[in-house]
């Protein structure tokens, strides 16, 4: 089936995701506006402008009420997905911009990082967003600063029930952060000094799986942060994916969009690859980005796929049979 | 204090002589004193330099085995020596002990002074006394080969004990079995694999996957060079090289020669020859070549910096190697490792030359000299005869490509039809190309000649078999020709294949195959079988830059290698009708070498006695074929049934405590159950109005 390419972006997506129920794909950015599509068939919903600068890092809550953006001159808004409006302007107390954002399970709290650019210390805070429309009580509930080694958060997840923070850093390290102590718990090196560029649950949330600089993607239990499975390719990997249904791991990057203009599409190696959780084996590859792949999101129900790409393109992949039909023998 | 020696005592009464107020002091011996140091412990340094007989003499050479003449024809001998020696530095002066003799002759009875058959000459340095040993072993003529000696090793050649002691007897050594590889059952190949970071190994080619024989960090400073029947492995190092070989490719031998850069083998293996582009002491010569077997250094030659390698190219039997130079053809011979003839062939304007590779013959080019056309020659070795010479007309250039086989000899000329002389470079316009063909298997070596007006890009020959391949063209508009070469006709034309992309040509080494590649470019690659000129595949290795078959013709290589590229290194493993076996990606990979084979033992009857009765061999070796991907199936799905089990056991467990938080969860989310997709979803039912239709009824 052809791929429903949406077109809503000026400049590349920075990073696409599904709600809850997949129904609803949101999209973000570095042309200061966040896109809201009906999955189904790709029309625009409506579009969350009014911000300045890109927007690094988007979420959505588990209701499909509000929707989180981290954008580049510092700024954290909450949206009210319903009609577009801003419902928060979230002080940071921070010039540098905001990488990564994003609901708990609950979505009570929220958790966001800055840059460790324009003099300031790369930082990981929690808010209660349940209050925070009313700008008064915006102060963030836990502060906790990122050592020096790790280097600046490049990705973050929410730890089973709301109790601690995951985060992938710039130098290959994955961190987690005690909530209720409010300090780091653990640090493990993942990625040999390359930037982990996402982190993405699996579909119960027991295992997450990273995306890195260093070409490969890694399958990490949640609770305790086991190594299970690694996933190699040529190319950076900037995001990865779990098929919420079939044992497949969807892996999306490219040779990095400044690199790109000297060579032909083909050394890029834009395509997007499938693998086999368990066996670590390539079985499949998606064309369509002329570009590095930003961004890539499983669709809830597994039998389709979104992408994300420097050229600036979201393109909706539904599998066909084929894909469905295929088996690995064992 | 109180280390005296015997000159003490005159020492005292110098100081004394000298007014020393420490007058009452005495330095003599105690009563009883017994010297007990030795003069080297205490001057020893100074000893070592106290002047000898021989001090002075270092500049002096003894050259012995001279003819023994009379007085009257000492200024003959003197001029003759005198012109081999004085290019090794300044003569400072020449003594030729005489004798007086009587001889009777036809002038009758009567004394002349002889000379004694021995001179010594001296230089005015010890360096050029050191040069002139080069002319030890030089064949003055029939009689009399030069034996020359330092005059410092007089000593040496005087304390030789008068008793013979017979040589001890050293133990037999096994040396491993050389041809090991070839033992192998499957008859797989070896390749040898250069990464970065000098991580060198050996594989096997084997089935269903290859075999890593050795690896070894380190295991060379910079190549890995296999000899050309594959019998040894070299390893350069900053000492020299080493050769390995045998089961395990153990070290059969080492050549101890500091920095050297490049080195290469006799065609039969029998000579090493090493060069070091830079060289520390100046007793040590760039250029040297060694006995394998032996380990023996034979012949060390001073060559300039910048000349092409191979410096010396070798006949196919390891008999002479031959070296250019200006206006002539130095050729030499073995195990003498002396002149061909004690002189070098003189040929004004000869360009470049190369042996046949089954004949003692070798062919050279000379250019065009004003009113004298370019010619190529085929020259006989050692009878230096001639066997043919054609001219040419205006040439730019020559290149000499032999045929595997010597059969053919192909000179590929560049002509020009207009020549400019611009600021004194010489500039052709309006190229044409022509490959001038020699049968060299015919009476009097017929020579035919195809022309192609366009450029051309390569050309090879078939190795086995009498078909050529060109690559002609212009950029736009790439053509690749296959001419075949008949007994008694011109080369004809057998298929033009139109618009490819390619600039390398590389036929099996067993004919019948090529593969087209464009090379560090986009990495085409076209499998033709040149039988009926199909395409059997074209495929794509991206910027590949090298392309390499294995010496059996079953398998090409196809590798990006990081000395070249940055990107994507790694080799590709193919058939040899282009179907892709494996591919190796590897970000450190540098280098693949295939080891070479010897030639088949077997005649030509019997090989083609096999290929008779192929339909014989092929239902077992399918069969084994068959066993072994099965075998690799099996193994595989073992694999991965393991792999699976050990996932989901974890997984098992991962459930039971995702289950347990299940009220937890809840909890956090309104006591809504979102666990599963469906789970709280309420279905909406709604109408849409698409299209209101009216139809009127009559």
């Amino acid at each position: 089936m052809k791929p429903l390419i949406l077109q809503g972006h000026e400049r590349s997506i920075t990073q696409i995701k599904y709600n809850r129920e997949g129904d609803i794909l949101i999209s973000c950015a570095k042309d200061a506006d966040a896109n809201v599509w009906y999955s189904v068939n790709g029309e625009r919903l409506g579009t969350l402008s009014g911000s300045k600068g890109t927007i690094w890092t988007i979420d959505i809550d588990w209701m499909t009420t509000r929707i989180l953006t981290g954008h580049a001159d510092g700024k954290l808004k909450m949206w009210d997905i319903t009609n577009g409006t801003t419902l928060s302007d979230i002080p940071t107390f921070s010039n540098s911009a905001v990488r990564t954002c994003g609901f708990s399970y609950s979505a009570n709290l929220a958790a966001y990082s800055n840059d460790d650019t324009m003099g300031m210390k790369c930082c990981l805070s929690v808010l209660d967003v349940r209050n925070a429309d009313s700008t008064t009580s915006a102060e963030p509930v836990v502060k906790m600063q990122v050592t020096e080694q790790s280097g600046k958060i490049t990705s973050l997840l929410w730890g089973n029930l709301d109790q601690y923070i995951i985060t992938g850093h710039v130098r290959g390290d994955i961190c987690t952060w005690d909530l209720r102590m409010g300090r780091e718990l653990e640090n493990i090196s993942a990625h040999a000094k390359e930037p982990i560029n996402d982190m993405q649950f699996s579909k119960d949330a027991t295992m997450f799986i990273t995306a890195s600089k260093d070409n490969t993607a890694k399958l990490f239990t949640t609770h305790d942060r086991q190594l299970l499975k690694t996933y190699t390719t040529e190319r950076p990997v900037n995001s990865a994916a779990l098929s919420p249904i079939l044992p497949h791991v969807v892996l999306g990057g490219g040779q990095e969009a400044r690199e790109v203009t000297t060579t032909s599409t083909k050394v890029g190696k834009f395509d997007a690859r499938l693998y086999h959780l368990i066996f670590e084996e390539e079985f499949a590859r998606i064309k369509g980005h002329f570009g590095p792949i930003n961004s890539l999101a499983f669709h809830p129900d597994g039998r389709s796929y979104a992408s994300g790409g420097e050229d600036g393109f979201v393109r909706l992949h539904n599998f066909d049979q084929a894909y469905f039909d295929y088996t690995f023998d064992v | 204090m109180g280390k005296k020696n015997k000159n003490s005592d005159k020492e005292d009464r110098k100081y004394n002589a000298d007014g020393s107020d420490e007058e009452d002091q005495n330095f003599s011996d105690e009563d009883g004193f017994v010297d007990d140091i030795t003069d080297e412990e205490l001057l020893g340094d100074l000893l070592a330099e106290k002047p000898k007989e021989s001090d002075g003499v270092e500049s002096v050479v003894i050259v012995d085995q001279l003819p023994v003449v009379e007085e009257a024809r000492l200024a003959k001998l003197k001029q003759v020596i005198n012109k081999l020696f004085q290019g090794y530095g300044k003569i400072v002066s020449t003594y030729y002990p005489q004798v007086e003799q009587e001889v009777e002759d036809d002038k009758g009875k009567r004394t002349v002074k002889m000379t004694k058959g021995y001179v010594f000459i001296e230089y005015d340095n010890p360096k050029s006394a050191l040069a002139a040993l080069e002319k030890n072993a030089h064949k003055l003529d029939k009689q009399h080969t030069l034996l020359v000696n330092l005059f410092t090793d007089f000593e040496k050649f005087a304390n030789i004990p008068d008793e013979w002691e017979p040589p001890k007897k050293v133990d037999y050594k096994e040396r491993p079995h050389l041809h090991h590889w070839l033992m192998e059952p499957d008859a797989y190949d070896q390749y040898s694999v250069l990464n970065q970071h000098n991580l060198c190994q050996v594989w096997l080619n084997s089935l269903p996957q290859p075999t890593l024989l050795q690896e070894k960090e380190r295991w060379s400073d910079m190549f890995m060079v296999w000899s050309p029947l594959g019998t040894y492995l070299a390893t350069f190092h900053m000492q020299g090289v080493q050769l390995w070989g045998g089961k395990n490719l153990e070290r059969i031998e080492k050549f101890i020669q500091p920095g050297v850069h490049f080195i290469d083998f006799s065609p039969n293996e029998e000579y090493l020859v090493c060069f070091s582009p830079r060289v520390d002491s100046p007793n040590q010569q760039h250029l040297v070549m060694y006995d394998i077997r032996t380990g023996v250094k034979e012949r060390s030659f001073s060559v300039e910096q910048h000349s092409m390698w191979p410096v010396f190219r070798w006949s196919k039997d390891d008999k002479f190697f031959a070296k250019i130079e200006p206006d002539k053809l130095s050729v030499y011979e073995t195990p003498s490792f002396a002149l061909l003839n004690k002189k070098s062939i003189n040929i004004t304007g000869i360009k470049d030359f190369d042996w046949s590779p089954t004949d003692n013959i070798l062919a050279y080019w000379v250019e065009e000299d004003k009113n004298t056309p370019a010619r190529v020659v085929l020259l006989e070795v050692p009878s230096r005869k001639e066997l043919r010479t054609n001219n040419l007309f205006n040439v730019a250039d020559c290149k000499i490509h032999w045929q595997k086989s010597g059969d053919y000899l192909c000179v590929k000329v560049d002509r020009y039809s207009k020549v400019k002389k611009e600021k004194g470079e010489v500039k052709y316009s309006s190229m044409y190309y022509n490959f001038e063909i020699f049968h060299m298997r015919e009476k009097n070596i017929p020579v035919d000649s195809v022309e192609i007006k366009e450029p051309t890009h390569a050309f090879a020959w078939e190795p086995v078999g009498d078909k050529f391949a060109v690559i002609h063209g212009e950029p736009s508009n790439v053509s690749v020709s296959f001419y075949a070469v008949k007994t008694g006709q011109a080369p004809t034309l057998l298929r033009r294949l139109e618009r490819k992309s390619a600039n390398h040509l590389f036929w099996s080494p067993m004919g019948t195959y090529i593969v087209l590649a464009e090379l560090r470019d986009t990495g085409t690659l076209e499998f033709v079988d040149t039988t009926d000129f199909t395409v059997m595949n074209a495929a794509e290795h991206h910027q590949a830059t090298d392309v390499e078959w294995d010496p059996t013709g079953r398998y090409v290589i196809s590798g990006v290698s990081l000395w070249k590229t940055k990107a994507d290194t790694g080799y590709w493993l193919w058939s040899f009708q282009g179907k892709i076996i494996k591919r190796y990606n590897s970000p450190i990979f540098c280098q693949l070498r295939w080891r070479p084979r010897p030639t088949s033992l077997l005649s030509k009857d019997q090989v083609d006695k096999i290929k008779k009765s192929l339909k014989k061999y092929t239902p077992a070796f399918e069969a084994k074929d068959r066993q072994r991907m099965n075998k690799a199936s099996k193994e595989l799905i073992e694999k991965r049934r393991k792999l699976l089990t050990q996932f989901e056991e974890l997984r098992e467990k991962l459930r039971e405590t995702y289950l347990a938080e299940k009220d937890e969860r809840k909890q956090l989310r309104n006591y809504i159950d979102t666990d599963e997709l469906e789970a709280g979803m309420e279905e909406e039912l709604v109408e849409f109005v698409i299209k209101e239709e009216v139809t009127i009824c009559e």
